[in-house]
């Protein structure tokens, strides 16, 4: 038999989402961390280049065009005054002569520039952010250490990884462990189904209660399991019950041959023993017709057959075959149909065979005397139909057990008839869908059908 | 009659066969649908009695082929399982009757006779008459010996039958189908309660009796002989 191995967890449904949840989490993660980090750059790069841009400006602000001893004083005094090498400045005069200032001349570009501190002749491998300005001649660059830019920036980036390292690993363990305990209720569910297969049809799938879709499938398939077994148990019934009624009838038949085969020997009549022996072999085939008509009924292949039918004009004629018949046995018949068309979907013939199977178990049943009712009406959207009579009625205890196959009271063991007269009832209700009762009709009983009607 | 059986269980067609000439009639058998199928095509029968599961060419095919061929024979389509969707293939595939195994052998006779007898274009008579009894089919009316009867509905379509069929005996099978359209066997006496009322009617208050019981078969109508 083919086993439904369980795939590894790498192959694993849940696990694969668990992997792709997280590989979509990441990379969102990695898209916000790279747009803040640009603009945390931006702004940082900004506040730079004002602040350079205003010490420029004030730098500037000392000069006039008779004395550039104030500028030098102020450049000196920056220069001073800057911590290390966080602040460079440079001043030349129009021969390009170092005025003041605390970097070497280097490679200046006029305008706004970054360069490493080495082109400027600055120690460090911090890169700097310069800007250069000239008026009459006279040279002057403010320049910003960008050591601190890159210091956040490698903060940023490192606590970023840091963050991103915690996600991944945080969303590969928890999808990890998500997809083991689904793999392990995809486990159980394939390793009832192996059990199932192999014959243990009473196995079920156990269920978390936590009502998610997979307890939902389960349910379902649990349901289904019931209907199989129900009907694999049914249909091991049936083979226990033919053994049983066709078997015990055939032997009878077979004693009632011996004896009339011993009876022509002694040359004595056998016409009765042989009518005998016809009775109950058309017994046998009885039964044996009923079994197999069931079994078709159940099979729901009839189904392709359903059309239109007027559960009334059904009714009515069975009432009216079975008056007269009633009437022989010593009992009476009466018909109340509804007003109008009771129409369900259905086949007409196999609804005539329930109706007449439960007026002849009432004919059948029930002593002299006894009052039948059949009867149809729209009720509630439904159609209802019943027979019913004051006759003994069935114990409430044994309701149930009379629509089983072959099932008869102990009572009727003697009467003829196949004990399949209900189960065929109930296999045309269940095709049709009707909901079938057996009730108290006080005293009595009280067969109801309840077909929905068919909408046109 | 000339009839032809094709049944392939050699035992039951030769116990059919054996009971159909002791019934005056001729019968040939064949066990396979193929042969069966060269033999119906070519030769006159009056009746075919076809099984359904046979070797080779199964009985529902064989009926079509036939059929396809333009042979209208009445034919008997023997099967199994009655009443479902058996007897509607077999009927479909261009059966004039079915009968379900086991039968009796005096409700096959009763069958053969009367498919045999079809008259090959239904008359359409309005006014059936046996004897001093006259049934008018169009004003629904039932006189014996100028007496007026009253019948139900469906002792009324009872003896539309059984006078149709005049001289023929019909088995209670072939009334619960014909009349009441019941395709399974009622476990009470629906058609002897009918036969009764209707006997009580038309022939109780009379000399001569028409409706006879044919003891373990079924039922005949007919004027004295």
């Amino acid at each position: 038999m083919r086993r439904g191995r369980a795939p590894g967890l790498l192959r694993s449904t849940p696990f694969r989402l668990a992997l792709m949840a997280a590989t979509l989490f990441i990379i969102a993660f990695g898209v916000a961390g790279a747009v803040a980090l640009h603009s945390i750059r931006a702004d940082l790069a900004e506040k730079l280049d004002r602040s350079i841009s205003d010490t420029y400006e004030v730098m500037l602000a000392t000069y006039s065009r008779e004395d550039v001893e104030d500028l030098i004083g102020a450049v000196n005094a920056h220069a001073l005054a800057g911590r290390g090498n966080s602040q460079v400045f440079l001043l030349t005069g129009p021969d390009g002569h170092v005025l003041a200032g605390n970097m070497s001349v280097g490679l200046i570009r006029p305008g706004w520039a970054t360069q490493p501190g080495l082109e400027l002749g600055l120690p460090g491998e911090a890169s700097y952010r310069t800007f250069t300005g000239e008026s009459d001649g006279y040279r002057l660059t403010v320049g910003k250490s960008e050591a601190e830019i890159s210091e956040i920036n490698v903060i940023a980036l490192t606590s970023f990884a840091s963050a991103a390292a915690i996600v991944v690993v945080l969303a590969l363990t928890g999808g990890a462990a998500l997809a083991l305990s689904v793999q392990r209720r995809i486990q159980t569910i394939a390793s009832t189904m192996d059990k199932v297969s192999e014959g243990a049809l009473s196995e079920r799938i156990p269920l978390s209660r936590s009502g998610d879709d997979i307890d939902a499938l389960s349910a379902q398939v649990n349901e289904a399991l019931d209907r199989l077994e129900a009907s694999f148990e049914g249909m091991r019934q049936v083979s226990v019950d033919i053994a049983h009624d066709l078997k015990t009838p055939l032997n009878r038949l077979r004693l009632v041959l011996d004896e009339a085969t011993e009876l022509q020997r002694q040359n004595k009549e056998v016409s009765k023993l042989l009518d005998e022996a016809r009775a109950e072999s058309d017994q046998i085939n009885t039964t044996f017709d009923a079994l197999l008509r069931i079994a078709q009924i159940e099979s729901g292949a009839r189904k392709s057959r359903f059309a239109p039918v007027d559960l009334g004009s059904v009714i009515a004629d069975i009432g009216e075959v079975y008056t007269d018949v009633a009437d022989d046995e010593g009992q009476s018949l009466v018909t109340r149909i509804a007003m109008g068309p009771v129409e369900v979907l259905g086949d007409r013939e196999l609804l005539a065979q329930l109706f007449s199977n439960l007026v002849e178990n009432a004919i059948r049943h029930t002593p002299d005397g006894t009052a039948i009712e059949i009867g149809v009406d729209e009720w509630a959207s439904e159609a209802v139909a019943w027979v019913a009579d004051n006759g003994p009625g069935i114990p409430s205890g044994e309701r149930d057990k009379v629509l089983r196959r072959l099932y008869r009271l102990e009572e009727s063991r003697t009467s003829p008839g196949s004990g399949l007269g209900l189960s065929l009832v109930k296999a045309v209700a269940d095709l049709h869908g009707a909901a079938l009762e057996l009730d108290d009709n006080t005293p009595g009983l009280r067969v109801t059908l309840r077909f929905s009607l068919s909408r046109t | 009659m000339r009839i032809l059986l094709i049944e392939d269980d050699r035992k039951l067609a030769a116990y059919v066969a054996k009971g159909c000439s002791e019934a005056g009639h001729v019968c040939d058998v064949l066990a396979s649908g193929r042969q069966a199928l060269v033999q119906a095509t070519h030769e006159p029968y009056d009746v075919l009695v076809v099984d359904r599961m046979l070797p080779e060419l199964d009985g529902l095919s064989l009926l079509k082929a036939v059929r396809a061929a333009g042979v209208k024979v009445p034919a008997l389509f023997l099967t199994a399982i009655g009443g479902v969707d058996d007897r509607v293939e077999g009927l479909e595939a261009g059966a004039d009757d079915y009968l379900v195994k086991p039968f009796a052998f005096s409700e096959l006779l009763a069958r053969i006779n009367a498919l045999g007898r079809r008259p090959p274009v239904q008359e359409q008579r309005t006014v059936l008459k046996t004897a001093d009894l006259e049934v008018d089919l169009i004003k629904r009316t039932v006189t014996r010996a100028g007496t007026r009867i009253d019948l139900q509905p469906r002792e009324f379509s009872l003896l539309e039958v059984l006078m149709r069929n005049e001289g023929r005996v019909l088995t209670r099978t072939m009334l619960l189908e014909r009349v009441w359209d019941f395709h399974f066997d009622p476990k009470t006496s629906v058609v002897e309660t009918h036969i009764s009322r209707l006997r009580s009617k038309i022939d109780r208050p009379f000399a001569v009796q028409l409706l006879h019981t044919i003891r373990n078969t079924g039922y005949s109508l007919h004027a004295p002989r």
